[in-house]
């Protein structure tokens, strides 16, 4: 005969009403917390992977910071580089002026002087900063990207810029260094918009023949150094459109990497709340027979 | 010899009351832990008769000559197996599981994707002080992220050691018990309640025992025992009234090592045997976590070495120590940060030493080595977690199969009340009738 023990009836029903119990309260904070995974060992496999996924998620942030930094620097350069062309166009207009055999050495002068004007303006656009305060054209160097002594412009930055990761392995050229943008060669002689406008300037100061010969001889030189400026607002164009091709990249990535995380660690809440309605009917009926056969004890019939 | 009817029925009704005495033992004691259930064995009383009286009716009644004590042998010791099993795997795992939370809740592996971000913002703008302070600080959290893991190591092992001390205490206390109690078995009558009462003591007192190691058992046939603790080899613990002493001993990793009366032993099971594997798998995790802590220094302050601070001068290691406990940063302001190669003037915006640093970092991948690391860790406690739910399941139901057998179910005792207090009755009846009896012989001689 099998005896059916009172002790054993109290600990089986205690530890089925208890696992129970537990099954209820695990889906219970999955629904509340909306993750699945509580702690790594719930599910290592799918921990390991959202962890890789919150690291990309962060680098991710950092890179839209430094493609956002990239993107305001290049846009700086680009008004400035619209700014020097239209001061060389200008300084074209000026000459052309200056080339006429008609006008007087006084009105040269003057011209001159404008000249000169537009030469200085053009310096500091060469030294105009940006957001985070250093010459826009000056490469990796803090400070003056040119410093002038009245005749020469000096370059003082360094020569090339460093790229700047964009995200996915991906980089930008953030900006331009000032020979990239002023330095051209005409009749193969090497020679810099500064150079072109000073020499211009104080030849039409001097005034005479040579004043005029001047002027129309400057003009290819002009021509030359409007090239490389535009030359060089093509390249800041074509930067900026790669820079809004890889946030629009990074941002379908993000996407992506949050529908993973759903998925991977995301509890359905569906699936959850049904699991939960049918674990807590299971437990009301366990609790409710526990009562009914706990009360079926022979010694309520002895009288 | 005639029979006595009275003393017959009087022998009756005193069986039926200790049969009544033993069923309300049995009611008092229904939730007691460790008790047995008690059944009385009531014999008759005759004699044969003498020579030449060979016709004669001899009874003399009934008598109790035993209380049963209704355990199964096989049923305890597989409550003993099954339960150590299960007190090492919860102790094994509920170590594993702290070190698993100090890995995790630490943070650890978000402050080294938190260094290696700032140092990627630290690319934008190399000569920006607040993004230098900015990756000198995460470095710092680093470092103190590697410390408080460390130290939430240290204090799992501290409690796993000292509960395993506790346990070794209270195993030599056991120890002394069941040598008494062995002592006193070997005066007690076979068969008395007194008896059975030591024998309860003594189940219990080697459930506790199997609960914190191995044992093995052989049972003399006066009911004392003989103990030897632990598993290849088991050495003998409890023998006859004497009982030896168990000791731990800590290794220089932190692990746990046991020996009885000097004698080297493996816990096997239990409590103590889940402390020791639990102690095993934090040392390996400690080192793991150190190399990790070591490497990452040792590859931050190389790159250090081959580049310029924002002043032009040469870059200064950024971490000291070699341990995850150890790890600090010394370098004092993030000016230091050697963004630029050597040779580059101060104030340099060159990030080229940056890059090397930080393709250093990618190639040595502390946070990938840390997931890892907690991967592994994590895996093996859903792995245990798996086998000490089949454990639990096991031992449950082992001691569910024992108190269905041994203890006491009371729809069994409340019939039992019923059937002796009848009997109780009978024999009063069979009392009255003897005295009816004698009240017609006296009447006679009327």
């Amino acid at each position: 005969m099998i005896n059916l023990s009172t002790g054993a009836f109290f600990e089986r029903s205690t530890q089925q009403i208890g696992v129970l119990r537990a099954r209820a309260e695990t889906l219970q904070s999955q629904i509340g917390t909306g993750e699945r995974i509580e702690r790594s060992s719930d599910d290592p496999v799918a921990a390991a992977r959202l962890r890789m996924l919150a690291r990309s998620d962060r680098m991710a942030t950092v890179d839209t910071r430094n493609s956002q930094l990239a993107e305001a620097d290049l846009k700086l350069a680009d008004q400035s580089l619209s700014s020097i062309a239209d001061l060389v166009i200008r300084a074209r207009e000026l000459a052309v002026q200056g080339a006429a055999a008609t006008l007087s050495d006084e009105q040269r002068g003057a011209i001159g002087i404008e000249i000169k004007g537009l030469r200085e303006s053009l310096l500091s656009l060469a030294n105009s900063r940006n957001i985070a305060g250093h010459a826009l054209l000056g490469g990796q160097a803090t400070g003056a990207a040119y410093t002038d002594d009245g005749v020469n412009a000096q370059f003082v930055g360094t020569q090339a810029v460093d790229a700047l990761e964009i995200g996915e392995g991906q980089s930008v050229v953030p900006g331009l260094t000032g020979p990239e943008v002023f330095d051209f060669a005409v009749d193969g002689t090497d020679t810099d918009l500064f150079a072109v406008l000073g020499s211009l300037a104080a030849a039409l100061t001097s005034g005479g023949n040579a004043a005029s010969q001047a002027s129309s001889d400057a003009l290819a030189s002009l021509d030359a150094g409007l090239e490389k400026v535009s030359t060089a607002q093509t390249v800041v164009g074509s930067r900026l459109n790669w820079v809004d091709l890889m946030t629009e990249r990074r941002e379908n990535n993000a996407e992506r990497v949050a529908d993973e995380r759903a998925d991977v660690g995301g509890a359905d809440i569906a699936v959850t709340m049904s699991r939960l309605q049918e674990t807590l009917t299971v437990l009301e009926a366990t609790q409710a027979s526990f009562v009914r056969l706990s009360n079926l004890s022979l010694f309520s019939m002895l009288r | 010899m005639a029979s006595d009817m009275l003393s017959i029925a009087a022998s009756g009704a005193r069986a039926a009351r200790g049969a009544l005495d033993v069923t309300a033992q049995n009611i008092a004691n229904a939730s007691s832990e460790g008790y047995v259930r008690r059944s009385l064995r009531i014999e008759e009383v005759s004699a044969s008769g003498g020579a030449g009286r060979n016709g004669d009716i001899s009874l003399s009644g009934a008598r109790i000559a035993e209380i049963n004590r209704n355990a199964d042998p096989f049923l305890q010791s597989e409550v003993r197996r099954t339960n150590g099993d299960l007190q090492r795997a919860n102790t094994e795992l509920s170590g594993l599981s702290n070190i698993e939370s100090a890995i995790e809740q630490s943070g650890i592996f978000t402050s080294i994707v938190e260094f290696e971000a700032s140092l990627q913002q630290l690319a934008g703008d190399p000569s920006d002080p607040s993004r230098r302070a900015a990756a000198l600080a995460e470095a710092n959290t680093m470092a103190n992220k590697f410390e408080i893991t460390a130290t939430g190591l240290d204090s799992v092992g501290a409690g796993l050691r000292f509960d395993a001390e506790a346990q070794v205490s209270e195993a030599n206390i056991i120890g002394g018990e069941l040598a008494r109690v062995n002592l006193r078995l070997t005066r007690a009558g076979s068969g008395s309640s007194d008896r059975a009462a030591l024998l309860d003591q003594r189940d219990q007192l080697l459930e506790r025992l199997a609960g914190f190691s191995a044992v093995t058992t052989s049972f003399a046939s006066d009911g004392t025992v003989a103990v030897s603790l632990g598993s290849a080899p088991a050495r003998s613990f409890v023998q006859g009234g004497t009982s030896g002493v168990l000791s731990s001993a800590q290794g220089a990793d932190g692990t746990l090592s046991f020996a009885v009366d000097g004698q080297p032993t493996n816990p096997g099971s239990g409590g103590l045997a889940g402390a020791a594997l639990a102690l095993t798998a934090l040392a390996t995790t400690r080192g793991r976590l150190d190399a990790i802590a070591g490497r990452l220094a040792d590859t931050v302050n190389a790159a250090q070495a081959a580049g310029v601070g924002s002043d032009g001068s040469p870059g200064a290691p950024m971490f000291a120590g070699a341990t995850a406990g150890t790890l600090r940063v010394v370098l004092g302001s993030g000016q230091g940060i050697a963004t630029a190669p050597a040779g580059a003037a101060a104030g340099s915006r060159d990030t080229g030493n940056l890059a090397a640093l930080r393709e250093a970092l990618a190639s040595e991948n502390p946070a990938q080595q840390l997931s890892s690391l907690l991967f592994d860790v994590s895996s093996t406690v859903a792995g245990r977690n798996v086998t000490q739910s089949a454990l639990e399941t096991i031992a449950s139901s082992a001691r569910i199969s024992l108190e269905q057998q041994s203890s006491v179910n009371l729809d069994t005792e409340a019939t039992n009340l019923i059937r002796f207090q009848q009997a109780f009755q009978a024999s009063g009846r069979a009392m009255q009738v003897a005295s009816d009896i004698f009240d017609t012989l006296l009447g006679i001689g009327r």
